[in-house]
């Protein structure tokens, strides 16, 4: 089934890799998403090394309290629509470090300090995994884009009902 | 200039197309692969034991007046299938599920809802109902003693005041 893209998303997109304090395998997965293997680059995918020129963010990592002040900067100087695509369990929810003192915690929590820097997100596809598979990092792209719809949904069940 | 390419060619001609079509075509999925886990809420009790397994904390409970909340929020799961090793009911099954790509953190969130039992005496609801159905028919065969329904508080003043009687109080 596919979706229309939104309008500024309907040509290649490019897309720039911020780690953020990751252990290094989301960002080997999405070299793997690059190689002619899964050749993300059928989709118009590009790697470009400025956010200035970037559509996506490929966000990796729970965001320590060192990478913060670069991460909001590298966010604030990527031209809107702003799309973030959140690699990793780290990213989506903080993974094993979620508590940690150090660290962030995941995607919604910066998005909270870049909203009171100023810095609009227009839209964010969580990808969980640990580390994502180069699959559904692909996924999550034609998430992104528009051009699959998410599998996903809330379930919410009562314990024993099976049984009677 | 020429012959480096014609070489090329010939390497591409023996490798043949790597790339796979994946949004297009099942993806290359091995058996030992893990995904997102289920829980089968028909069977699980609410004992705690995978909350306790759980490196990441994605297992969760969540504990109000008569209801116990079982949370698994798949954002922060690491995969790793330390729960369904340590369930004793077999309730979580490890699935192959991987395309988890969501815009709302919600949608990845899994709520298996317990209704607490409520203590005879004081009225306050303590375990889950399944958990302690199990308990019962595995430690009192035949007949139920009267303290195994009330809660853990209930239970050891009940004790204390047939210890005293017993004394000779």
């Amino acid at each position: 089934m596919r979706v229309r893209p939104p309008k500024a998303l309907r040509k290649s997109i490019w897309v720039f890799h911020l780690n953020t304090g990751s252990c290094n395998a989301c960002d080997i997965e999405i070299l793997d998403v690059l190689t002619p293997f899964m050749d993300a680059e059928r989709f118009g995918v590009k790697l470009v090394a400025s956010p200035r020129h970037a559509d996506v963010a490929l966000l990796t990592g729970p965001i320590t309290r060192e990478t913060l002040p670069k991460v909001v900067n590298a966010l604030k100087a990527m031209p809107r629509p702003r799309l973030v695509l959140a690699i990793g369990a780290c990213a989506v929810g903080g993974g094993i470090w979620h508590d940690s003192y150090s660290v962030i915690g995941g995607f919604p929590r910066l998005k909270k300090i870049l909203e009171e820097n100023g810095v609009i997100i227009d839209r964010v596809v969580y990808v969980p995994g640990c580390p994502a598979r180069p699959e559904a990092i692909i996924y999550g792209l034609a998430v992104l884009i528009g051009l699959l719809k998410k599998k996903v949904k809330k379930e919410v069940k009562e314990a024993g009902k099976g049984e009677g | 200039m020429v012959k480096p390419i014609l070489k090329l060619i010939t390497v591409a001609k023996e490798v043949g197309v790597v790339t796979r079509k994946y949004p297009y075509e099942s993806p290359l999925l091995t058996e030992e692969f893990r995904g997102k886990i289920e829980i089968d809420a028909s069977i699980c009790w609410g004992c705690g034991a995978c909350v306790k397994a759980c490196p990441s904390n994605a297992l969760t409970i969540r504990e109000s007046m008569d209801v116990m909340e079982l949370v698994y929020f798949a954002g922060r799961c690491i995969f790793c299938g330390r729960c369904a090793d340590v369930c004793p009911t077999g309730a979580i099954r490890v699935t192959k599920e991987f395309e988890l790509a969501t815009d709302e953190l919600e949608d990845l969130e899994q709520v298996v809802i317990h209704r607490k039992v409520k203590c005879p005496i004081c009225g306050k609801h303590f375990v889950p109902q399944p958990l302690e159905k199990y308990v019962c028919e595995k430690c009192a065969k035949g007949e139920i003693p009267t303290y195994m329904m009330v809660c853990p508080e209930c239970r050891r003043k009940v004790g204390v005041k047939k210890m005293i009687r017993c004394k000779g109080g």
